[in-house]
């Protein structure tokens, strides 16, 4: 099981004019498994993510998905192969219901979504998947609540919500952590080790401390670069990682 | 329950009242039935509008193309000295300004944001010059209509449309199914989507939609009504040229959308009977309406951000 | 099509394609930096034509009146963004477009008061009313030539305000970033109302040097503004190097159809625009 390989990179390159956003970077996602991403600033997180969603074409460079290349695919395509993916920014409806929100995530997996007659209030098992996805994330209170009256922490957990709501099999977490506060991340940490018995996971996430806790598989990026993938263990104890990560983050801490 | 608000509810159900009654009173007045008619038929544009850029986000400054086209189509594929069946004529001339749409749509859709509204112009506004120059459909005067179709079903028939009163209410049936189908249609897991898209369509796409999709099926709909009222405009007066098509038409429109309160549907209505009323009130008091009406329109814009249906909702609804 | 003929044209296509930019520049400037749709920017052509054919009428002098017309039109400019334009910067573009809609009604309204509805003329200067000989049987009229030296001119003079003064330099921070022009201690308002003037004054200046080769009409507003239109959208909007290549393009190719198709003539420079988007859909220049 450890060799199910569900998404794979290869020599996968994105290029903004001269500046090499990311270089060459081949990288295999395993099935039921948490991969974590981390890096500086700029190391081309985000780039990889937007990229594995397909809302970003890379310049060069491969993506197969069970074997299938899919990197040349419109980014619905993707949400259709079950490759789910949440935002950095907080990216939601903010004029309608937390169910609302998560509804149109569930609609596309039960109901034709081109039914011009039928009310969008009819279909239960939408209802159904929308309220278990906001459960899941614990905001049961706030299933009626309009999405822009909720704390920033609580569009944070809706976010997310909304991604499980697709029912995918990949998730593409790009930092769910960012800005909550510590109980809600304890709660987020928690859902996170639930479902990585069910789902493959790649987070991207500035908390250490969580994806050390998380990780089955921690891939090190800097300045477009691959530096290493391997366990939490090897990762900490790799020098390249100390010296080009560590050390810049002891740096601007100490600036 | 399809109208969700109270203010629509109430508004609604005033206007059905009184537009049904209306004949009534002025049996012997055909000016103001025809005028009244006309203004029913306009309604039914600006809610196809309204529609489309209120509730699908397609600020679309070409509308008038499909206006036009509704009552070119019917002088084109009729014959010329036969009462055709209205009822299956109508549907032939949605059909073919569905197909009309569906290949403007790909076109236009390519582009978003203010370049939308640019390339729905210079369609719109190829499509007037087509028209205008063109021989074989009458050029700027037009072509007429010379015989109106009869209008019976199943061999039963009991509309006349050279009977004003009775052309008057085909055009509130039209107002009454528009907007019933467009408010349907907003409710369904369809409008879902198309609410989706319009409030954030990068989500969207990011959960699995095909937001094109979407937004050319709109556009398919919303540009069929507005044939359905081109061709009924055609067929009150008996003539359809390029004026129809002007994109001064399709700015009125949406002035009348905005006015009546942008996205709200029942706001068309008002929107359309409030700008004809005062247009009808300027007229009246001055050789320089336009001068009130650009004034009105200026202030409206400045103080009225919601539309009359705003300001209503603003008074009804705790 | 002779060669003679062929040239002729050319030189009209690009005397026209020259006057279209020169309207279209305020059009792309004023959105370019302002982020303001002004449907209401054919009006101000319309009025530039009206107010020098009035002051010609009263002064006899075409050089007072160029002047005295292009002055007012800045102060237009400057009253318009003032009352008007200033309450929509934090608006989306359909309040835009309404609310330049109903200014155009009002503009229209007060020019068939002002000045009626019949069509007038304004006189060729006598110093350029003749005709440069061309080849053996054709010629060209000076003043047309005057024109197109005139526009081209003004397109150095912007080329130059835009890439090499302070000015210029504030209005291309501007356009990508309010908040680092504010930064910079300048009011941004101020510069606002600045090119919003320029760009009314750039569209009353073509009306000014059109009015002797056209009639002034009602209406001469819209037509051109549709148009201008085109203009800005092929070359991509902001943009005044696509505003000047779009101008000479549509110019030139709508010259021609109007030779070789009339019956199309009209629809050529909207097919091109359509054409144009589907390959690239923000323009040819487009930032």
């Amino acid at each position: 099981m450890a060799n199910d390989i569900i998404l794979e990179t290869e020599s996968l390159s994105k290029h903004w004019g001269g500046i090499k956003a990311l270089n060459d970077i081949s990288l295999q996602f395993q099935d039921k498994q948490l991969h974590g991403v981390v890096g500086p600033n700029g190391a081309g997180k985000s780039t990889l993510l937007n990229m594995l969603c397909g809302t970003l074409k890379p310049t060069s460079g491969c993506i197969f998905h069970k074997g299938d290349q899919i990197e040349g695919m419109k980014p619905w395509k993707f949400v259709r192969r079950g490759i789910g993916r949440s935002f950095q920014k907080t990216n939601i409806y903010a004029d309608v219901t937390c169910l609302e929100n998560c509804a149109v995530a569930a609609q596309r997996r039960f109901t034709g979504s081109f039914n011009l007659f039928a009310s969008r209030h009819a279909n239960k098992l939408v209802r159904e998947a929308a309220e278990k996805a906001l459960c899941q994330v614990g905001l049961d209170s706030r299933i009626h609540t309009v999405a822009a009256e909720i704390s920033y922490g609580e569009q944070r957990q809706l976010e997310l919500a909304m991604v499980l709501a697709t029912d995918p099999c990949i998730l593409l977490l790009d930092e769910p952590m960012a800005g909550m506060g510590h109980e809600e991340s304890q709660r987020i940490i928690e859902l996170l080790n639930e479902l990585k018995q069910t789902y493959s996971i790649v987070l991207v996430e500035h908390d250490m401390d969580a994806i050390f806790e998380l990780s089955d598989q921690l891939t090190v990026l800097d300045n477009g670069t691959h530096l290493i993938t391997g366990t939490v263990d090897e990762v900490r104890n790799e020098p390249r990682v100390k010296e080009a990560y560590l050390g810049k983050e002891d740096e601007e801490e100490a600036a | 329950m399809i109208f969700e608000k109270r203010t629509e509810r109430i508004f609604l159900a005033i206007f059905f009242v009184i537009a049904l009654c209306i004949p009534l009173f002025l049996e012997d007045n055909s000016f103001f039935v025809g005028k009244a008619t006309t203004i029913l038929i306009l309604a039914v544009f600006v809610m196809s509008l309204d529609f489309l850029v209120g509730r699908v986000g397609l600020v679309t400054l070409g509308h008038a193309l499909f206006y036009g086209l509704g009552g070119y189509l019917f002088v084109i594929v009729t014959p010329e000295y036969e009462a055709v069946n209205f009822w299956i004529y109508a549907m032939y001339i949605m059909g073919i300004s569905a197909l009309v749409a569906l290949v403007v749509g790909v076109v236009v859709l390519r582009t978003s944001g203010i370049y939308f509204i640019m390339i729905t112009l210079a369609i719109s506004q190829m499509a007037y010059y087509f028209f205008f120059d063109s021989l074989e459909f009458g050029g700027n005067d037009g072509l007429f209509i010379f015989m109106k179709p009869e209008t019976s079903i199943f061999g039963l028939n009991f509309l006349n449309l050279d009977n004003p009163t009775h052309f008057y209410y085909l055009s509130l049936l039209a107002v009454l199914v528009t907007l019933l189908a467009i408010k349907i249609i907003l409710r369904s897991r369809f409008g879902r989507i198309v609410e989706a898209s319009r409030l954030n369509p990068e989500r969207t796409e990011a959960l699995g939609y095909n937001i094109f999709a979407f937004r050319l099926i709109s556009y398919i709909i919303g540009s069929t009504l507005a044939a359905y009222a081109g061709l009924l405009f055609a067929l009150q007066y008996g003539y359809v040229n390029p004026q129809f098509m002007t994109w001064e038409m399709s700015g009125t429109a949406l002035v009348m959308s905005i006015l009546g309160g942008m996205g709200t549907i029942y706001g068309a209505i008002l929107g359309t009977i409030t700008y004809e009323g005062l247009q009808y009130f300027f007229e009246h008091m001055s050789e320089d309406w336009m001068l009130f009406m650009g004034g009105a329109i200026i202030l409206m814009v400045l103080l009225l951000r919601k539309g009359l249906a705003g300001y209503l909702e603003k008074l009804l609804e705790k | 099509m002779s060669t003679e003929l062929f040239f002729v044209q050319l030189i009209n296509g690009l005397q026209y394609g020259l006057l279209l930019f020169l309207i279209a520049s305020g059009l792309t400037l004023v959105f370019g930096v302002m982020g303001i749709l002004n449907l209401a920017h054919g009006s101000m052509y319309m009025v530039g034509a009206y107010l020098v054919w009035y002051f010609v009428a009263v002064t006899g002098s075409f050089t007072v009146s160029a002047i005295l017309s292009a002055v007012i039109a800045l102060g237009l400019g400057i009253v318009i963004e003032r009352v008007l334009i200033q309450r929509l910067y934090n608006r989306n573009h359909l309040d835009q477009v309404l609310l330049t809609i109903g200014m155009i009604f009002v503009f229209n309204s007060l020019q068939s008061i002002l000045w009626g509805n019949d069509p007038y003329g304004v006189a060729v200067p006598d110093a350029l009313s003749g005709s440069v000989p061309f080849t053996d049987n054709s010629s060209y009229p000076v003043y047309r030539i005057f024109a197109a030296f005139i526009c081209i001119a003004i397109a150095a003079a912007l080329y130059f305000v835009v890439s090499k003064t302070r000015l210029g330099m504030l209005i291309r921070a501007g356009e990508s970033n309010r908040e680092m022009v504010e930064a910079l201690g300048v009011n941004i308002k101020s510069l606002y109302t600045i090119v919003f003037a320029i760009g009314v004054m750039l569209a009353a200046v073509s009306g000014i040097i059109a009015a002797p080769m056209r009639s002034i009409v009602p209406g001469m507003g819209e037509s051109v503004l549709i148009t201008c239109f085109v203009v800005v959208v092929i070359g991509g909007m902001g943009s005044i190097k696509g505003a000047f290549v779009g101008a000479l393009l549509v110019g030139v190719i709508s010259t021609f159809a109007a030779v070789l198709m009339p019956t199309m003539s009209n629809m050529i420079i909207y097919i091109f625009m359509i054409l144009v988007l589907l390959v690239k859909p923000q323009g040819l220049f487009a930032k």
